[in-house]
């Protein structure tokens, strides 16, 4: 009887530390999980594609959807950082992934607020899947060797000067 | 079988077909795009809410136990 009981118990311990595990975030410093996604708009090409193609550069990988209200903020204050830091020269890329379950959304959405960083579309949501993402937008910013160094959830105006400050660590870094 | 022993048996049964039946569903946040339109907010006009607000605090002599300010943006 008592053993039964002990396992029981075991069996219980094994199961709980096991759901707590599922809960757990991505974790900093871990490698951003891979993913190849078409373009969103025309210009963003036809062809998919992958997070590989970004490695060498520090890129910011942010999920967006037409219907989250702090990516009206976000959006173009990231395209001016973009733009800025790719005059200088830097090696730093945005690559946003659009989630809107109608890409038309998303190309809408960009018509209005035109951005020189690519977009992709992940209707189906496998990649923010993967990513771990809890709320919209959040923000990934990964380093030139493909490690996650930043998660940033949420978006408020002042946000941009702390991804600012990242992004220029990460780019001083040295391969 | 003896009639506590069934009774307990159809406890079980009942419950877990009404946990089955259960209409709520876990919905990822980068799935609200849908929960997220205007027309899915309980109170979506926030200068509207905040008004009723006001004046039920000043009514009732208490406040809180409603919504947040519209505008679901599906944000979080």
């Amino acid at each position: 009887m008592m053993r039964k009981h002990a396992l029981l118990a075991t069996l219980w311990a094994i199961g709980l530390i096991g759901v707590c595990q599922l809960a757990a975030a991505l974790d900093l410093g871990t490698s951003a999980p891979a993913f190849t996604l078409p373009g969103l708009r025309p210009q963003d090409g036809a062809a998919k594609l992958n997070l590989a193609d970004f490695r060498g550069k520090v890129v910011y990988v942010d999920f967006w959807a037409s219907w989250c209200g702090p990516c009206v903020v976000s959006t173009p204050l990231l395209n001016e950082l973009r733009n800025r830091l790719v005059k200088q020269g830097k090696a730093f890329e945005i690559v946003a992934i659009n989630v809107d379950k109608k890409p038309a959304d998303g190309i809408d959405f960009l018509s209005d607020q035109p951005v020189q960083y690519v977009a992709l579309s992940d209707p189906a949501g496998t990649t923010p899947a993967s990513y771990q993402v809890k709320s919209m937008p959040t923000g990934f910013l990964v380093d030139a060797s493909g490690k996650i160094r930043l998660i940033h959830q949420g978006f408020k105006t002042s946000d941009i000067k702390l991804i600012e400050a990242e992004v220029e660590k990460l780019l001083a870094e040295k391969p | 079988m003896p009639l506590a022993r069934k009774l307990l048996l159809l406890l079980i049964a009942i419950g877990t077909c009404a946990a089955l039946l259960s209409a709520c569903t876990p919905v990822a946040a980068w799935e609200r795009g849908t929960l997220a339109k205007p027309e899915m907010a309980l109170e979506p006009d926030p200068l509207a809410a905040t008004l009723h607000d006001h004046v039920y605090f000043s009514k009732e002599a208490s406040s809180g136990g409603n919504s947040a300010s519209g505008g679901g943006c599906g944000c979080n």
